[in-house]
C-alpha cells in the first residue's frame, strides 16, 4: 500500500513539472511533438532509475561530505550511457532532441530526487519513486506537447488532424512553448482547488 | 587530513567505476552509431542520385583548392562501371545556421535528379519546411545549364524555384547551395566533354 | 570583426538562451521577482559561464579529442562546472568580501542551471575556436541577464496586478515570458 502510494504521488501530488516545477527547460524546448515528449520521458526515467538504484544501493557507503559531487558522477554516466544508446538505435528521436540529452545532468528533478528520496531509501521504494516520478514527467511532456503539436502544426504523433492553413505556427515557435505551459498550470491550479488533489 | 584524503580517493574511486561503464557502453555503442551514421549517408545518396551501382567519395580528385567554399565533398556514381553521376555535398549559410545540402547531377542528361537537406537549424515551422519533399522537388528534373533563381509566386520559367512561404531567406540560402554545385558540376562534367 | 559582431547580436538577441533556447529557465522563473536579485543572479551566471565555456573549451580541444574520449563530455564537463563554482565561492568569499555578498547565494545554484553546461556544448558542437567561444559565452551570458533583467522589471509591477487567483506566480510569469519570447522573434529578422 506504502508502494503505491509512492509511485502515484510522482504522478499528480508532487508532479515534478507541474507542482516542484522542475524540468521546465526540457519541458519548454523539446515539447514541439508528441514523439519527442515520448522520447525524453523514456530517456529521463532511464537516467532516473539508474541513478536512483545505484544511490540507494550505496546509500551507506557515499561519505555525506561528498555526496553531491559522487551523485552527479552517477548521474552524468548514466546520461552519457543514455545518450550513445538513443544515438545507435534511435537516431530520429537522438536528432529532434540534440542538446537536451546531454542537459539531463542538470534537470533538477534528478539529483533532487537523489537526495531527498534514494540516499534515504532502501533499493525497492527508490526504484518506485522513480519509476513514478518518471511517468508523472513524461505525462506532463506529453500534455503539453499534444496541446502544441495539434495546434502548430495541425498533428498528433505525425497524423494529420487539421487541415493546412488552420495551425498556428507560433505554438511551435518558443513563445507557444511559454503559453501552453503557464495555462496549463493556470487551469491545473484551479482544478486543485476545485477537487482538492 | 586523512580525512581529505580518503574522501578524495573515494571520490576517485566512484569516477573511475563510472568511467568504466561509461567506456564499455561507448564500446559496444560506437559500431552501431558509425553504421547508422554510414547507413543514413547511402540511404541519402539512393534518395537523391537512385539507380546508381556504387558512389564513390572522390573529392581529392575534383574538388580543387579554389573550388567554391561551399562545396564540401564531391561523390561520383558509377552505373555498369562508367560516371554516370555525381553527388555533391554543400553548406550554404541559412537564417539561423548552416544548411547542408545534397544535390544529385545526372551527367547524360546535364539535369538534376534530387535535392536533399541533410542537417538544418531554421525555425521550427518555418523554415525547416526546407527538409519537406514538397519543396525538395521543386528543384527536381532542372537543368544544370542556367542558374536557378527564387521567386514568391508560382515559377514561370524553367530556372525558377518557388520560395518557402515566409521562409525566402531559406529558400534562397538552399538554391545558392545547389547553384554553387550546378556551377562545378557544369565546369568540371559538361563543358569538359563538350569541348 | 564583423563575425563577432554577428555571433554577438544572434547571441544576445536573435538566439536569446532563456526566450528561444529554453536554457536557464528554473533561475529565469526563481530569481526574478526582484530587480536586485536578477542583476545579482545575472552576474553570477555570467561570470561562471565566461570562464567555465572557456575552460571547457580548453579540455574538449585538449584533453578528450587527443585521447579521443569525447563520449565522456558531459561526464567531464559538469565536473569541471562544479569544481569552478565551488573554487569561485571560495575565491570570492576570501578576497572580494562586498561580491562575495552581492553574488554568493547565486553561486551554489548555478550548478544545475542548464544554461552553463549548455553553452559549454553549443561552443563545441558549433565547431568555434577559442576566441569566438569567449565571444558566445560572453553574447549568452548578456543575453541571459537582459532576459532576467527585463523580466523582473515586469514582475515587479505585476504584484500590484490583479490576477486570477490560480494564475498567480509561475503561470503568470510564463505568460509573459511567452509575450516576450514574441518580442524577441521580431529580432530575428537583424541578422
Amino acid at each position: 500500500m506504502n508502494l503505491m502510494q509512492e509511485f502515484t504521488k510522482g504522478i499528480i501530488k508532487e508532479n515534478p513539472l507541474f507542482r516542484l516545477m522542475l524540468g521546465t527547460c526540457p519541458a519548454l524546448a523539446i515539447t514541439t511533438s508528441v514523439e519527442n515528449g515520448l522520447g525524453m520521458g523514456a530517456a529521463f526515467t532511464g537516467v532516473l532509475l539508474a541513478s536512483n538504484i545505484v544511490i540507494s544501493l550505496m546509500r551507506s557507503i557515499i561519505p555525506a561530505s561528498v555526496r553531491i559531487p559522487a551523485y552527479v558522477v552517477i548521474i552524468a554516466s548514466f546520461v552519457t550511457m543514455t545518450d550513445q544508446l538513443m544515438h545507435a538505435f534511435t537516431p530520429g528521436v537522438y536528432k529532434s532532441l540534440g542538446i537536451f540529452i546531454p542537459l539531463i545532468v542538470v534537470n533538477c528533478i534528478i539529483l533532487g530526487r537523489a537526495e531527498a528520496f534514494a540516499s534515504r531509501n532502501s533499493v525497492v521504494p527508490s526504484i518506485v519513486d522513480a519509476l513514478g516520478m518518471g511517468l508523472g514527467f513524461t505525462i506532463a511532456l506529453v500534455m503539453v506537447c499534444t496541446f502544441r503539436e495539434v495546434l502548430g502544426s495541425g498533428t498528433f504523433l505525425g497524423i494529420q488532424l487539421l487541415p493546412e492553413g488552420i495551425p498556428a505556427i507560433l505554438m511551435i515557435l518558443p513563445p507557444g512553448g511559454f503559453i501552453t505551459l503557464g495555462c496549463l498550470l493556470g487551469f491545473l491550479n484551479k482544478m486543485q482547488k476545485k477537487y482538492a488533489l | 587530513m586523512a580525512d581529505i584524503i580518503k574522501l578524495g580517493l573515494f571520490l576517485m574511486l566512484v569516477a573511475a567505476v563510472a568511467g568504466l561503464g561509461v567506456g564499455y557502453v561507448n564500446n559496444v555503442a560506437s559500431p552501431l552509431i558509425e553504421k547508422q551514421i554510414l547507413k543514413e549517408k547511402i540511404d541519402s545518396f539512393k534518395e537523391v542520385y537512385p539507380g546508381a551501382d556504387k558512389v564513390e567519395n572522390e573529392s581529392a580528385a575534383y574538388l580543387k583548392s579554389d573550388a567554391d567554399p561551399a562545396l564540401k565533398e564531391i561523390n561520383i556514381a558509377y552505373k555498369n562501371g562508367k560516371q554516370s553521376g555525381v553527388l555533391y555535398l554543400v553548406q550554404s549559410k541559412g537564417y539561423s545556421g548552416l544548411i547542408t545540402i545534397l544535390a544529385g547531377f545526372d551527367i547524360s542528361t546535364h539535369k538534376i535528379t534530387a535535392i536533399k537537406v541533410l542537417s538544418q537549424s531554421e525555425t521550427p515551422g518555418l523554415g525547416d519546411k526546407a527538409k519537406e519533399p514538397k519543396f525538395q522537388d521543386r528543384y527536381r528534373g532542372k537543368n544544370a545549364a542556367t542558374a536557378l533563381e527564387v521567386v514568391k509566386t508560382e515559377p514561370l520559367k524553367e530556372h525558377q524555384i518557388q520560395a518557402i512561404t515566409a521562409s525566402t531567406i531559406t529558400s534562397k540560402a538552399v538554391t545558392k547551395g545547389v547553384n554553387a554545385a550546378r556551377e562545378h558540376f557544369g565546369r568540371t562534367f559538361v563543358d569538359a566533354k563538350t569541348n | 570583426m564583423q563575425e563577432y559582431f554577428i555571433i554577438i547580436i544572434s547571441a544576445v538577441l536573435v538566439n536569446n538562451i532563456v526566450l528561444s533556447q529554453f536554457l536557464g529557465i528554473c533561475p529565469f522563473l526563481g530569481v526574478s521577482k526582484k530587480l536586485t536579485a536578477s542583476l545579482g543572479m545575472g552576474g553570477a551566471v555570467s561570470f561562471v559561464l565566461v570562464l567555465s565555456g572557456s575552460i571547457t573549451w580548453l579540455l574538449q580541444q585538449y584533453v578528450l579529442n587527443p585521447f579521443k574520449i569525447g563520449y565522456m563530455q558531459t561526464v567531464a564537463f559538469i565536473l569541471v562546472i562544479a569544481a569552478l563554482v565551488q573554487f569561485v565561492e571560495m575565491v570570492m568569499r576570501k578576497f572580494t568580501p562586498p561580491l562575495y555578498k552581492a553574488l554568493g547565494i547565486y553561486l551554489p545554484l548555478i550548478t544545475t542551471n542548464c544554461a552553463v553546461l549548455g553553452v559549454a556544448i553549443i561552443n563545441i558542437q558549433k565547431d568555434l575556436s577559442f576566441t569566438k567561444a569567449l565571444v558566445n559565452s560572453l553574447g549568452h551570458s548578456a543575453g541571459f541577464t537582459l532576459a532576467l533583467v527585463l523580466m523582473s522589471g515586469i514582475r515587479e509591477r505585476l504584484e500590484e496586478a490583479d490576477i486570477p487567483e490560480s494564475m498567480q506566480g509561475a503561470p503568470i510569469a510564463l505568460v509573459v515570458a511567452a509575450l516576450m519570447s514574441m518580442a524577441f522573434l521580431g529580432f530575428s529578422g537583424l541578422l
